[in-house]
């Protein structure tokens, strides 16, 4: 058998990484991009992920890398639990600022699966929470005033949970 | 190779990001060849990802509704792309306006494949445009927005396709021309025009699916009216110029063609609409002119043209009518002049020639059917309905209707009497096929049943069929056509003559048993035969006889044996029927005697001469009883035999007439067959048939009126005919006037009855 096809991903802080052909396919962006101009040996420059978060990413593309392909957004199943299965649970348990990288990174690199388990993992920091809690969970600064406050909790009244 | 890389834009300005795109989605468009370098490629699409993803809330006002959620970009960009493509296109427009014809079909495709190609790179390019803000407007609902390679084929559209389809399909349909005309040209760039064409067809309400409306107004709709004046012109030509076969040859080579046209570089979309454009040039414009020819193959036998012109007209509306009704009509006049060739010969044909004149015509066409027809169920009914005419209704029959039963009657039981020319039994079961092929086109089945069943009779009777198995086989086969009823009586014939070898073989027992040693010695070795009255179409004879004592005297043992067995039946001689043999003791000049087969009648009369030499006729008669039509003609066949001899010489016998023994009669054989059917005999017999048809029918209509009667109770005059001709058409086409009598005849025998309103009653 061949030796797996590899390619070289270039961080955005310059750093060469080496990966399988199929695990850098989980991302649309990638693969896509192979489809078009062949593959001609060059390292793709990734420009908008740096090293740290590029590693982060390929990990979770090698765990998943046998996944079959989405089906398309249309599996509405999948996306409306929050449930996560336990190795994203674990892979998600980094800070919030790598969390939310790796959010923008699956987003970027258009890596379906990766985006849903981050966006999961988002809703469930928030789940249950008050206003107050969640603006200290995410350190968000109350712009409202307090009349605008009023006003928007007698407006959504009906979804507080009672 | 690849262009310095570009600086990458500032992602809030709007500006810089397009000119930083247009740049890049110029190098895809127009110098794809020369590569793109990944670099390029992550660059475009990065710009795209950040242009959309930046902070700064361009464009807001009424995009901005607080409750449609967060605000994605991207229009903008959409916009600009959009107008980017219609200039690019107008551009390739006027470049287009240099060719012509193949050039520009050939401009055409080159500029269609460049052009979808880079839709594919920039439709990867701008992805991220797809996947949020292009997705976000279609699931609004929002109309004409598509994804960017969508765009791109509605841009080429709208602003290419729309100018320059008329000139493509003239091109287009330029080449097809002169393929049709036998030029050789290069289809596959057609094929790449209906490719196009099929992919401009976008489905307004789901842009993921596509429709063939744009294919089938601007190429199926122009190619369709071109194929169709292309082919009137020609038909119309070779017409003028060529024989009908010949065009036949052409209209069916032009169609297959243009089948074969579709699979090689059409839509199969077009395969019905350009099927049926062909057939309604080439064949229903036409349709009255093959037709017209149709009689002259016919009268050729041109089987191959015959179904050349099956084909053309079977495939267009109602285009067979007409040649069934011509069909039948010749295959009638066949029918009809064969028989009248058969009628030449006068009375004296065999039965065999007729049915093998019906027979010859029938297979023929059936032939024809099967070869050229295609074996049609609508041909085989015109063909059938043909053979009923002429089988019912010809020269033959124009005297009575029941002369074609009575003939095929005949011929079957010359096949199936033993005979000098009897045939093989697979050739006779063949013949006996064939029979029954006539025999179902035969209106008065019921004459066939009783001329049948008379000559099974004398099968029977005179042990004289070819094989028992080719009896039952004919047997069951009139019971497949016609029904147990039809066949009952005929095989209780056949149980009769099984009964009666049983029969004999216990009174021969019983003989054993009773009889003493001087009985044995006079005793007359017989067979017999006991025959059911009902199932046997026999008669009683028509003259007193009396047996000689010899026969008597064994008739009355069997009688005793008979009765003992079966109290209270009554058995009818059938004198007419027997036979026997007589050896002549008397004749000395013979080493070994000679032997006479007789019938009864004339053993009666020769046993006379055991007693006397010489007999006056009156002498004869008195002794036999027999009546003078029956004792004048068996003297005469004895006389012919020179087994008597009349005085005075050369009268004919009669009262008056004297007869002697020949003492001196010579045969070249030994046994010497005198049981010759006297001619009138015949003749008399078959008026008798025809007789007791009549009289058969009245009964059938009879008993048919009261069946229906019976299970309906009331019923109107003019149903109960139908009904009657219903039930009874499959024994013969019976006449309304006689069914009406028959009614009559059963309301004065006060079984039915006339109610009010035309009604009729059953009477319990």
């Amino acid at each position: 058998m061949a030796a797996t096809p590899t390619l070289i991903l270039t961080s955005s802080d310059g750093v060469d990484i080496t990966v399988d052909r199929d695990v850098a396919e989980r991302s649309l962006l990638i693969k896509n991009m192979l489809e078009d101009l062949g593959e001609t040996g060059e390292a793709i420059p990734i420009p908008n992920v740096n090293e740290a978060v590029l590693k982060k990413v390929i990990e979770w593309c090698t765990h998943h890398k046998s996944d079959p392909p989405s089906t398309g957004d249309d599996d509405d199943s999948r996306r409306k639990t929050t449930d996560i299965d336990e190795w994203d649970q674990k892979f998600m348990q980094v800070d919030q600022e790598m969390l939310f990288e790796i959010i923008l990174a699956a987003n970027y690199l258009d890596i379906k699966g990766l985006l849903d388990v981050g966006c999961k993992t988002v809703a469930n920091m928030i789940k249950g929470k008050s206003p107050e809690e969640i603006r200290k969970t995410f350190n968000i600064q109350n712009d409202f005033t307090p009349e605008e406050e009023d006003q928007i909790r007698r407006e959504n009244e009906w979804a507080e949970d009672r | 190779m690849p262009a310095p890389i570009p600086q990458p834009p500032h992602k809030d300005n709007l500006e810089e990001t397009w000119t930083f795109l247009e740049r890049g989605i110029d190098s895809v468009m127009l110098k794809l060849e020369d590569g793109v370098d990944m670099k390029t490629y992550m660059a475009l699409y990065t710009a795209v990802h950040n242009f959309c993803t930046s902070q700064k809330a361009v464009g807001n006002g009424q995009g901005l509704q607080a409750h449609r959620g967060a605000h994605l970009l991207g229009e903008e960009l959409y916009k600009l792309l959009g107008e980017y493509l219609s200039r690019h296109l107008d551009a390739v427009y006027d470049e287009s306006q240099g060719h012509l014809d193949e050039a520009l079909l050939g401009f055409y495709i080159r500029e269609w494949t460049r052009y979808t190609t880079a839709a594919k790179y920039i439709n990867h390019l701008f992805r991220y445009l797809n996947r949020h803000w292009v997705k976000r407007e279609i699931d609004e609902g929002k109309k004409n927005v598509y994804d960017v390679y969508t765009l791109h084929l509605v841009k080429w559209k709208d602003d290419f396709f729309m100018k320059v389809h008329k000139k493509v399909m003239d091109a287009v349909l330029n080449l097809v021309e002169k393929q049709r005309n036998g030029e050789t040209i290069e289809q596959s760039q057609i094929k790449s025009i209906v490719d196009s064409f099929v992919s401009l067809g976008l489905d307004e309400s789901d842009s993921t699916k596509s429709t063939l409306e744009v294919y089938r107004f601007y190429f199926e709709k122009p190619f369709i009216a071109a194929t169709r004046v292309y082919y009137e012109n020609e038909s119309r030509r070779f017409v003028g110029e060529n024989s009908v076969v010949e065009y036949m040859k052409k209209a069916e080579a032009r169609l297959d063609e243009e089948k074969a046209r579709v699979g090689l570089y059409l839509h199969p979309d077009i395969s019905k609409h350009l099927t049926d454009t062909c057939l309604d040039v080439l064949v229903t414009a036409h349709s009255e002119l093959l037709r017209d020819e149709f009689q002259v193959l016919l009268d050729n036998e041109r089987q191959e043209d015959l179904a050349r012109m099956y084909r053309l007209l079977s495939r267009i509306k109602d285009g067979l009518d007409p040649l069934r009704t011509k069909f039948e009509t010749h295959v009638r006049r066949a029918g009809l002049a064969a028989v009248e060739k058969v009628a030449t010969e006068g009375e004296a044909f065999e039965p065999k020639m007729y049915v093998d004149a019906l027979l010859q015509v029938h297979t023929r066409y059936q032939c024809l059917v099967n070869e050229a027809f295609n074996g049609e169920s609508e041909f085989v009914r015109s063909l059938d309905n043909a053979c009923r005419e002429f089988v019912n209704r010809n020269k033959i029959c124009a005297s009575s209707s029941t002369k074609s039963p009575e003939l095929l009657a005949k011929y079957t039981d010359s096949l199936l009497k033993k005979g000098a020319k009897a045939a093989e039994e697979s050739e006779l079961e063949e013949m006996l096929v064939q029979i029954m092929t006539v025999f179902k086109y035969i209106e008065d089945k019921d004459v066939f049943q009783k001329f049948y069943s008379k000559m099974l009779a004398k099968r029977l009777v005179h042990v004289s069929s070819v094989s028992d198995d080719a009896e039952t086989s004919m047997i069951s086969k009139l019971k497949e056509a016609c029904g147990f009823e039809y066949t009952n009586k005929l095989q209780r014939m056949f149980q009769d003559i099984q009964i009666s070898k049983d029969l004999n073989a216990s009174y021969k027992d019983w003989q054993e048993k009773v009889l003493d040693e001087d009985d044995r010695k006079k005793m007359v070795d017989a067979h017999f035969q006991i025959l059911g009255t009902g199932f046997w179409p026999l008669q009683a004879p028509s003259t007193d006889f009396s047996a000689p004592p010899e026969i008597v005297k064994t008739s009355e043992r069997f009688q005793n044996f008979y009765f003992d067995k079966h109290n209270g039946r009554k058995l009818t001689w059938l004198w007419q029927l027997c036979k026997g043999e007589v050896k002549t003791n008397y004749i000395k000049n013979t080493r070994v005697p000679y032997t006479f087969q007789v019938s009864t009648f004339q053993m009666g009369i020769l046993l006379l001469f055991n007693e006397n030499d010489t007999l006056t006729y009156s002498d004869i008669q008195k002794a036999t009883s027999l009546a003078p039509e029956i004792l004048e003609p068996n003297l005469g066949i004895l006389l012919k035999a020179k087994v008597l001899i009349i005085s005075p010489e050369g009268s004919k016998p009669g009262p008056g007439t004297s007869f002697s023994l020949n003492y001196n009669f010579k045969n070249k054989k030994v046994k010497v067959n005198l049981n010759i059917q006297i001619k009138s005999e015949q003749k008399v017999e078959s008026d008798d048939t025809h007789k007791t048809i009549e009289e058969d029918r009245k009964l059938l209509l009879q008993s048919a009126i009261v069946r229906i009667m019976k299970s309906r109770k009331k019923m109107k005059h003019v149903q109960l005919v139908q009904e009657v001709i219903q039930q009874v058409k499959s024994r013969f086409p019976p006449k309304v006037p006689d069914i009406k009598k028959n009614i009559e005849a059963l309301m004065e025998k006060d079984y039915i009855e006339r109610l009010d309103g035309d009604e009729i009653a059953y009477i319990a």
